[in-house]
């Protein structure tokens, strides 16, 4: 499994040098971008997610004490705070940024000599929140099938190896958006 | 102290640095400067991996993997920001000089 995050380090590492080119060319441009992102929605889209961390992790430990039932309703939290972050991320935000014509087209809303700045920004905000999102929805059905197979009490205090692996990629993608989140919302904001 | 109080602090710890981080994006830094505000989130990342990731109570070769795929991700971005950081614009002059 660290192999495999350490691929997906890779995977996201073109992504924030993207972030440090285009920001380098054009920061007027990108931080008037970044001034029109939703800072509460995403500053509550993070205590959601590292509190999803925690639940899953409480989960993990609850786990190797032998304590299936509680590993469930951990998992469950979890999975529920997962659904919350889309919800807000895609759902709330997303669709209130298309309504403000934020999308990066020919209707792009912000005008004058910072445009093509926040043109690029937006391209990094949509494809960075899209990959980090099919991130999530990965991880919400891998944490399905944790609950799936705890309750069919597959799992117990010698053997949890399946729990331990989701785990580490659900904290994984917490720690994508830990690095997305200022990029988006907080590096530009006070500019 | 028992792993569930362990894990506790360390979400505490992660929201604390998370109010750092915020409260940082307020103050009135230079847009060069700004980049600093990524400083608590490195240290998010480093108490996600200890903690939750169980970084520190792992084999040797978790440890290992995770180092190269640190390694490699600084590579990366070291040397793709290497030109814009280095590259020095000379203007052209653009009006006729007949």
């Amino acid at each position: 499994m660290w192999l495999f995050l350490a691929t997906e380090m890779l995977f996201f590492g073109p992504l924030f040098l993207a972030w440090i080119y285009s920001r380098h060319w054009n920061q007027q441009g990108f931080d008037a971008g970044a001034q029109q992102t939703e800072l509460i929605i995403g500053t509550v889209n993070t205590i959601v997610l590292v509190t999803s961390s925690l639940i899953y992790t409480l989960g993990v430990s609850f786990i190797e004490a032998g304590d299936s039932r509680k590993l469930i309703q951990c998992c469950v939290g979890a999975w529920l705070l997962g659904l919350v972050f889309l919800w807000l991320k895609f759902g709330v935000e997303w669709r209130h940024d298309f309504e403000r014509h934020l999308f990066p087209a020919s209707d792009f809303a912000i005008d004058g000599p910072h445009r093509d700045g926040a043109l690029l920004f937006f391209v990094f905000y949509f494809l960075g929140t899209a990959v980090h999102g099919l991130h999530m929805i990965v991880g919400l059905i891998l944490v399905g099938w944790i609950i799936f197979r705890a309750r069919r009490k597959e799992f117990s205090a010698g053997f949890y190896t399946p729990v331990s692996v989701v785990g580490l990629y659900w904290s994984f993608v917490d720690m994508v958006w830990i690095v997305l989140y200022p990029l988006i919302y907080l590096i530009g904001r006070g500019a | 102290m028992t792993r569930s109080r362990h894990l506790l602090l360390a979400w505490g710890l992660l929201i604390a640095l998370l109010a750092i981080e915020f409260g940082a994006s307020f103050l009135a830094l230079d847009r060069t400067a700004r980049p600093l505000i990524l400083i608590p989130a490195a240290l998010m990342i480093a108490v996600v991996s200890v903690t939750f990731m169980e970084l520190r109570r792992g084999p040797e070769a978790m440890r290992l993997f995770f180092a190269a795929g640190l390694l490699w991700l600084c590579i990366l971005l070291g040397l793709g920001s290497l030109d814009p950081m280095t590259r020095i614009n000379y203007y052209v002059l653009t009006t006729n000089l007949k």
